[in-house]
């Protein structure tokens, strides 16, 4: 957390991130080229850089995509996560490359605008094999882009949350596309069916990862909660909440993070002012709801950020009852204190 | 697993014993699978042909030039190596062909064709044919001799055929590009043709060999705007033969040039 906008807030974390992510595209790049000096010595210095650059920016698109889904059924990978936007931005500096070598390669030095010639260049725009996949390719580098200029906090501020989270879930857009991009250009030039195996196995893996997470948390925020006193309704048995941890629970349309800590149990809404993670998934550190995505901090009883930070959550009413807790569903306005609820001793 | 081990915060200087363990064993099965993923995707590549852009190195050759139906200079000096054709087929500086930078230089020296001239370029080859790029534009032309012209071309006569292959440009398929061919390079083959490089039919002749044949329209005229649409597209084209300056040509109307799909391409095989 941050009041100060700063490019990067270096900590050790981010730097062995990086140092790993920068390590493995390197590792990726090399043997890519070993290879292909081994087996292909024809091959132009152009095309090398455009097939490397190509599958590393694929293979991190890939891993990029897979680490949410991951966090879900496991949240050990959650340090995948806390720095992905490095990640989001090296892919795309590396698909930079590969496209701007490949509007160069093919496009420049003609009778036509470059920009131009990708769109008009190839038109069988209503054929499937013969597709113009250049456009996509094109498309999918303006998404990501996009994604990278404004991946830092000063945009999440001042684009709001809801928008910006809109705009990166284009990712998905830009993966369709690139999907496409590989199935309607390079996939119809080799026939190696490899290719068309790897490519369906990649697909398979993001949809599957993402279809099984998604079922998953469904049935979880969907459990019925219908026993109900006076308006609040019973969640679950105060076993059920380790100490200064949380739990999510979806409750008339509400999506709240229930917390038990120090004696206590206290609620506040369970989407993060920061990028939207789970808050309910964080934990109780010095005082505060922690944040498990990026660690971003509120007060459980009143759900403000602690000062200088000024975020702040919708917060709800609470009781224990016969070692049972309940919430009361109707949200009180953002930083709203509530005197948490004691739990009684046994 | 143990939330109180493994809850990981980002701003604190360390991670948990648990994340620690698992994102170790992540990383290694990631570096593992690296040198394997990129061996396999190699070693399934289509093979580059060996054809030659000689990038960067510019050289002299002396011959006849021939403007008609395109640029073409018959190398008379013996620089072709055995198994090339001397009939050096010239193209201009990018995606153009040669005849702007032609027009160019006549505009000072007079009507070139069919004068024993020396030209410098880039050489593209390979497959037996020979090509050059006029790097230095209006300064390609080196020398004019004074010796008696050729006045025509050689013709032969025409005969009916087709074949089956793809439309290239030339300049990319003959060593500019790897590949220079297919789908993933229709786009720039597109633009090159477009830009006045000759067309050149590969017909698949029998086993793998191929013919290279300047395409032209029935009556000899260009049809590079005409066929841009079926370019680097696996064709049948049905029309007359003919050998013009050491090419071959194919005399095609436009709407004569069918599209086939893989299957019956290497049925014909």
């Amino acid at each position: 957390m941050s009041v100060n906008y700063s490019p990067v807030l270096w900590n050790k974390q981010k730097k062995l991130y990086d140092l790993i992510l920068w390590i493995g595209i390197l590792f990726m790049a090399v043997t890519f080229i070993i290879f292909q000096v081994l087996f292909h010595k024809d091959i132009t210095l152009q095309t090398l850089i455009i097939r490397t650059t190509a599958i590393i920016a694929f293979f991190l698109l890939h891993i990029i995509l897979i680490i949410g889904p991951l966090c879900r059924i496991d949240k050990r990978f959650l340090p995948l996560l806390y720095n992905r936007r490095h990640l989001g931005v090296s892919m795309f500096l590396v698909a930079l490359i590969h496209g701007g070598m490949a509007i160069v390669q093919f496009h420049t030095l003609g009778d036509t605008n470059p920009i131009a010639s990708i769109f008009t260049a190839n038109s069988n725009y209503l054929a499937i094999s013969d597709f113009p996949f250049q456009v996509l390719g094109f498309l999918a580098l303006i998404i990501l882009f996009l994604m990278a200029i404004t991946s830092h906090d000063f945009w999440l501020k001042n684009l709001s949350p809801a928008i910006w989270k809109g705009l990166h879930m284009c990712v998905y857009l830009a993966y369709t596309l690139i999907v496409i991009h590989v199935a309607t250009g390079a996939l119809q030039y080799e026939d190696n069916p490899i290719y068309w195996t790897l490519l369906v196995l990649g697909v398979i893996t993001i949809t599957g990862l993402h279809l099984y997470t998604g079922i998953i948390e469904t049935r979880k925020l969907s459990l019925p909660h219908t026993l109900e006193k006076e308006g609040y309704y019973k969640v679950c048995s105060l076993e059920e909440i380790d100490d200064q941890c949380g739990k999510s629970v979806f409750i008339n349309g509400e999506n709240i993070a229930i917390f038990k800590y120090d004696g206590n149990v206290s609620a506040v809404h369970n989407v993060c002012k920061h990028q939207m993670g789970p808050i309910g998934e964080g934990k109780i550190i010095d005082g505060c709801i922690t944040c498990p995505w990026h660690g971003y901090q509120y007060l459980p009883d009143n759900g403000q950020s602690p000062p200088p930070f000024n975020e702040k959550l919708k917060t709800y009413r609470t009781s224990v009852l016969d070692g049972s807790i309940w919430v009361h569903p109707l949200p009180l306005e953002e930083g709203s204190f509530i005197e948490p609820t004691k739990i009684p001793q046994s | 697993m143990n939330k109180e081990n493994s809850f990981f915060v980002g701003w604190k200087d360390d991670m948990p014993k648990a994340n620690r363990s698992l994102l170790i064993k992540f990383i290694v099965v990631l570096f593992i699978s690296i040198p394997l993923l990129t061996f396999l995707i190699v070693k399934s590549q289509k093979p580059f042909n060996n054809h030659i852009f000689e990038f960067g190195n510019v050289k002299e050759f002396t011959g006849i030039y021939h403007a008609d139906p395109v640029p073409i200079l018959e190398v008379t000096d013996n620089k072709i190596p055995e198994g090339f054709s001397n009939y050096v087929l010239l193209v201009g500086f990018g995606k153009f062909g040669a005849e702007g930078i032609i027009s160019n230089i006549e505009k000072s020296s007079g009507p070139l064709n069919g004068l024993k001239v020396t030209l410098q370029g880039t050489l593209i080859y390979g497959d037996g044919r020979y090509l050059m790029e006029l790097t230095k534009k209006e300064d390609s032309l080196i020398k004019i001799f004074d010796e008696p012209t050729v006045a025509n071309t050689h013709l032969y006569d025409r005969k009916k055929d087709g074949y089956s292959g793809e439309i290239l440009d030339p300049k990319c398929y003959f060593g500019v590009m790897k590949p220079g061919e297919g789908k993933i390079h229709k786009s720039c083959a597109i633009r090159c043709i477009s830009g006045g490089i000759p067309p050149v039919f590969r017909a698949n002749i029998e086993n793998g060999q191929y013919e290279y044949f300047l395409l032209l329209g029935p009556n000899g005229e260009k049809i590079n705007k005409a066929i841009l649409n079926d370019v680097a597209e696996l064709v049948t084209i049905d029309g007359e033969t003919s050998i013009i300056n050491g090419w071959p040509v194919l005399y095609a109307n436009p709407s004569d040039i069918i599209r086939i799909n893989k299957k019956s391409y290497y049925a014909q095989d």
